[in-house]
């Protein structure tokens, strides 16, 4: 079956045409079961993640040796996702609403997700996870003090990235792509606080915790929370100089662009670029896998976006073409 | 019953009226100020609507950036605002207070989309909780000065009248009787005068 096109899905009159689009393409499946009558975004949001999910664990399950296991932990981001809804919910004292969490089959997961939703507080969440790669009992204390879920939301995405990189580092290829959205992420973590109020120990509590680092030093990172905004350009090594001139302008601007939409198209991009050099390296695979992460993002934009009859102009805007 | 007695009620009654009048009065002045206080608020809304107007469409962007469960879950970030309904009198009429007990907090937001969203959307929930006050505020005083208004007319022009016109029978009857009396004795005095001559 086909892959869905995004220029062609942008172009659809409303929800139900992208509907009709999406049932011919390889997504035709999983939405064939789905009502006729009140098909909406939720729903179709709930597919394009299955499908997601079906694409990286199936990718980790027929790979063998070193590469399986780096796959399987790989693909844990969309645990970690999981993970990080269930820490929100629980921080905002929802506990009687369920956050909707991409469905991972039990045996692919390290982590019991219907206990944790069960979670009474934090605490218990925490409690939870302490047998799991995802303790952050470490971070507990600080959490406490500061009310702020993005510390122990840094704890995940460190843990998450120092798993990968321990075996992603040793792999040609794939210790680029890896290292690249380690950095990444921690420019636009940078630019994050920048825009937000912390005080300055609460900025420490981020800082402290353990991070791999790729190209980006930690003394990097301080200095780009601290430095003028016109001259974090010339902070981060050259490879990035461009991405963060246009991250300043969004900043100064108050465009109605996303900064996450800046970094996410430039790590989209080089993985397009990589899947299209060498089919035959590992890193294909990652870049396929980042690809497909991408073709999710895009679908939810345009059906989500459609939904609430958005112009295709205004869709186009946060949407990736690669 | 037309009797000196019933005239002294009266009186005391049209007194003990036109006192109550002049105090609904002072009430209905002290409403219609207040009214006219709250309607320049509830006019705000128009304004108010616009710029959510402008913030719904920055929630539509949030919304496109991350999906519906994407921006449900940093929703969540954010702790609660807490929002207290109290009861006030103002001149005699119960009406609501609003009182913000505590800000939503959006720091724990990643997305910067959902951010913005949340520190636009922020203060206009303050905003809303004031206009909503304001609302069910007038609406209760308007009923109030409305009521009172008619208590007033009524006074003015049906109960007040309806007892000087009572007043005003009881007079005329008593200085009949009064005239009466006075020419019964003159007659009888006459009578009495030609018996002894």
């Amino acid at each position: 079956m086909p892959l869905p096109n995004v220029q062609s899905l942008l172009k659809t009159k409303d929800s139900k045409e992208v509907v009709d689009a999406l049932t011919k393409t390889s997504y035709g499946t999983d939405i064939a079961p789905l009502p006729t009558q009140g098909i909406d975004a939720e729903l179709l949001e709930g597919v394009v993640l299955r499908k997601l999910q079906e694409r990286f664990y199936f990718v980790s399950r027929v790979a063998q040796g070193k590469m399986r296991e780096l796959l399987s932990r790989y693909c844990a981001r969309l645990e970690v996702d999981n993970i990080k809804k269930i820490v929100r919910t629980k921080h905002g004292g929802h506990s009687f609403e369920k956050p909707i969490l991409i469905p991972i089959p039990r045996e692919q997961s390290l982590v019991n997700f219907e206990a944790l939703l069960e979670a009474k507080d934090i605490d218990e969440v925490v409690s939870l996870l302490r047998d799991t790669p995802y303790s952050l009992s470490e971070t507990l204390q600080s959490y406490k003090e500061s009310g702020i879920s993005l510390i122990l939301e840094r704890n995940l995405d460190g843990v998450y990235f120092g798993r990968v990189w321990e075996l992603a580092s040793k792999i040609r290829g794939v210790r680029e792509l890896v290292g690249e959205e380690i950095d990444l992420r921690n420019i636009l973590f940078a630019f994050l606080l920048r825009t937000r109020i912390f005080s300055q120990k609460e900025l420490e509590e981020m800082y402290a915790i353990p991070h791999p680092y790729h190209s980006i030093m930690q003394s990097t990172l301080h200095s780009l929370v601290q430095t003028r905004l016109e001259d974090i350009p010339n902070v981060v090594t050259p490879r990035y100089s461009d991405l963060a001139s246009e991250a300043v302008k969004l900043v100064k601007g108050d465009s109605p662009t996303p900064l996450e939409w800046l970094f996410l198209k430039r790590l989209y991009r080089d993985a397009g670029v990589t899947a299209r050099m060498d089919p035959l390296q590992a890193g294909f695979v990652i870049a396929y896998l980042l690809m497909c992460e991408c073709e999710a993002k895009n679908l939810v934009s345009i059906v989500t976006g459609k939904q609430l009859g958005l112009a295709e102009e205004e869709i186009a805007s946060g949407v990736f073409t690669v | 019953m037309v009797s000196r007695g019933a005239l002294l009620r009266l009186r005391e009654q049209v007194d003990l009226t036109e006192r109550g009048k002049e105090l609904l009065k002072l009430k209905r002045d002290h409403l219609a100020a207040e009214t006219n206080r709250l309607l320049s608020k509830v006019n705000s809304r128009k304004v108010f609507e616009q710029r959510l107007m402008e913030t719904y469409n920055v929630i539509k962007d949030a919304y496109v950036s991350l999906g519906y469960s994407g921006l449900q879950s940093e929703a969540f970030t954010t702790t609660g605002l807490k929002v207290k309904t109290l009861t006030r009198s103002v001149i005699g009429v119960t009406v609501p207070e609003i009182a913000l007990e505590q800000e939503a907090r959006v720091n724990s937001v990643v997305d910067a989309s959902a951010y913005t969203a949340a520190n636009k959307l922020s203060p206009l929930i303050k905003e809303l909780l004031s206009i909503a006050e304001a609302e069910a505020r007038i609406e209760r005083i308007a009923q109030e000065l409305m009521l009172t208004s008619r208590r007033v007319n009524a006074l003015e022009k049906a109960v007040l009248p309806e007892m000087h016109r009572a007043m005003r029978y009881i007079e005329a009857k008593l200085d009949d009787e009064t005239l009466e009396e006075f020419f019964r004795a003159k007659r009888v005095k006459a009578a009495i005068g030609g018996h002894t001559h």
